[in-house]
């Protein structure tokens, strides 16, 4: 018998594999289609719930709220647009990106957690804001206008060589990229480490008296939503050839958190529905009229209204009670329990 | 007997209010130190004092021996003094294993954080091991906010033990608890002796006389009796204290 902890993180990896499912069965279809557009915005949605996802590891789990997490984000794509038009090197700028945000994220975590709450919100929301100015005012980055002329990559991946001009290619790729962030984030929270951090956000004053530091799991948990960012970031100018400073401002970020609350927060797989509904939303929303903003802040509204757990909140007490029933017919365990069912 | 815990002369003043006042105590090891005092004697703040919560402005804290005065809750938990809350202080959404074994999983090294939860290991035994020992067995897959006030308060002191401590401070633990609950617990408390030296903060006195090797009595945060439950009892201090005549 697992614990309940377990359970639920086995209940997301059943959606994670569902929502996976339905993506190539579309990416199939569209493959077959020969259609460009959709394939693109679907690349475009995952990238974007990999920031969506890291805004998850703060929120559903350290119980922070970052309203800055597009920083990280926005320096991954920054640093992988500046290396790849030097050196047009898939592995160089995933590494350097990487890198980057991982730096980033420390200095922003030695800031950003020595508060809580409302001032934890506020202070990543500066830090993002003032990052993004002086990128919007500096001419090496491009100022306004962002990076330009990201060169199409030829991206060698042992056997086979992907082209990021390739829509079907590059989607699988960054699926890859998505599969192996929340694969590597979902085991992080699984572990001892894991079950501190979730521990700190439900009783913050009693961990201590169990013996744990408080501040080293919120860091390590901070700098790991950074590097996911970065790393996600990282794969958006191969997809789009150019980088702009809109990515880091407050848009960016906000609609991540959107993403998280849409799709369900502590899910981790929350995130990533949350990105491809958002992105598809506004996507068809906005081919009817400009005023596509108005429909998604209805939608919102109307999410939190009606499903506060996301759309993952509504199928997921379900499938956790189907598991626990399955794992307790099928117990051989030597588990004594009495049939509870929650 | 050398004292597993001593304070000497230890202070805290919130404003003008002595809440500590110079308190000296020794508790000795397999032993059970109440402390016992009207509300408001200080009792808690000198536990806060104690464990690391609140930092005295003057005095020393010792626990075997070494001074640890200065340590915060983490590390006084890591070299060997839990204690439990009086108000109930558990992670409520979480099972009733879930919150032993991230009580347990202390036991583990560091190395280990970033290794899969096992199923064997100090601290699955040590959870399977608390579980039995506090008849849990029934409710270890409940989340612990659906558990009874008793079994709370039980789960709080298993809690306090997964990190097998040296010594162990119950505030209040048969607090809210029914009859039959409070005497379980007085039984279960003695039972905890042949590990940990424990020091108690009881209100029940049929309990204070009964369990205890050694009664402290507070008052307005000064000491004013230390001995035995029957020279406790006898010393016409603590009555005054407690029936306020004098």
């Amino acid at each position: 018998m697992h614990d309940r902890l377990d359970i639920s993180m086995r209940a997301n990896h059943v959606l994670f594999a569902v929502l996976m499912g339905v993506g190539l069965i579309c990416v199939a279809l569209a493959v077959a289609m020969d259609d460009m557009f959709y394939l693109r915005l679907g690349t475009e949605a995952l990238i974007l719930g990999g920031l969506a996802l890291s805004v998850d590891i703060l929120l559903g789990f350290g119980g922070l709220l970052s309203l800055g997490q597009a920083l990280y984000f926005g320096i991954g794509a920054y640093v992988s647009a500046l290396v790849l038009r030097e050196v047009p090197s898939f592995w160089l700028a995933m590494g350097t990106a990487t890198t980057a945000s991982l730096i980033a994220g420390i200095l922003g975590g030695l800031i950003a957690n020595r508060v809580r709450g409302v001032y934890f919100a506020l202070i990543t929301f500066g830090m993002a804001q003032v990052v993004a100015k002086v990128v919007y005012n500096t001419r090496e980055l491009g100022a306004s206008d962002g990076l330009i002329g990201v060169p199409v990559l030829e991206i060698p991946l042992g056997i086979v060589t992907v082209s990021a001009g390739n829509p079907a290619g590059f989607f699988m790729l960054t699926l890859a990229v998505v599969i192996a962030l929340y694969a590597a984030v979902a085991y992080m929270f699984t572990t001892p480490f894991g079950r501190v951090v979730i521990a700190l956000k439900a009783n913050e004053k009693r961990v201590p008296f169990l013996g744990y530091n408080t501040w080293a799991p919120r860091m390590v948990c901070y700098v790991v939503a950074a590097v996911v960012a970065g790393i996600a970031g990282a794969l958006y100018p191969m997809l789009r050839g150019f980088v702009s400073p809109e990515l880091m401002f407050f848009a960016s970020s906000g609609n991540a958190v959107i993403m998280v609350v849409l799709g369900g927060v502590g899910t981790l797989i929350g995130a990533l529905y949350g990105a491809v509904l958002l992105t598809f939303l506004k996507s068809i929303v906005g081919s009817y009229t400009e005023h596509h903003l108005i429909a998604i802040g209805v939608v919102f509204i109307g999410a939190i209204l009606f499903m506060p757990k996301g759309v993952v909140g509504v199928v997921k007490p379900w499938l956790e009670r189907r598991l626990t029933q399955s794992e307790t017919s099928s117990a051989s365990s030597g588990d004594r329990t009495s049939g509870e069912n929650s | 007997m050398k004292p597993i815990l001593q304070t000497s002369d230890l202070s805290i003043a919130f404003g003008g209010l002595k809440a500590v006042d110079s308190i000296s105590l020794s508790a000795v090891p397999h032993e059970i130190t109440t402390l016992i005092g009207p509300n408001g004697a200080g009792k808690t703040t000198l536990f806060n004092l104690i464990s690391g919560a609140l930092k005295p402005n003057s005095g020393k804290v010792y626990l075997d021996g070494k001074d640890v005065t200065r340590f915060g809750p983490a590390q006084l938990q890591q070299v060997g003094l839990a204690r439990s809350f009086q108000i109930t202080n558990l992670f409520f959404e979480m099972t009733v294993r879930e919150n032993l074994r991230l009580a347990a999983q202390i036991l583990e090294p560091v190395s280990h954080a970033f290794r899969p939860l096992r199923r064997t290991g100090r601290a699955a035994q040590k959870v399977d091991e608390l579980i039995e020992r506090f008849e849990l067995q029934g409710k270890m897959h409940e989340q612990v906010g659906y558990l009874s006030h008793g079994e709370q308060r039980r789960l709080e002191i298993a809690m306090c033990l997964a990190c097998e401590p040296k010594v162990l401070m119950l505030d209040e633990p048969t607090q809210g608890m029914s009859h039959a609950d409070t005497d379980e617990t007085e039984e279960l408390i003695r039972s905890l002796t042949d590990t940990v030296s424990i020091l108690l903060i009881e209100h029940d006195i049929g309990i204070v006389m009964s369990v205890s090797d050694h009664v402290i009595v507070m008052h307005q945060g000064q000491k004013i009796a230390d001995g035995s439950p029957a020279e406790v009892r006898a010393n016409p201090a603590v009555q005054a204290a407690y029936f306020g005549h004098g």
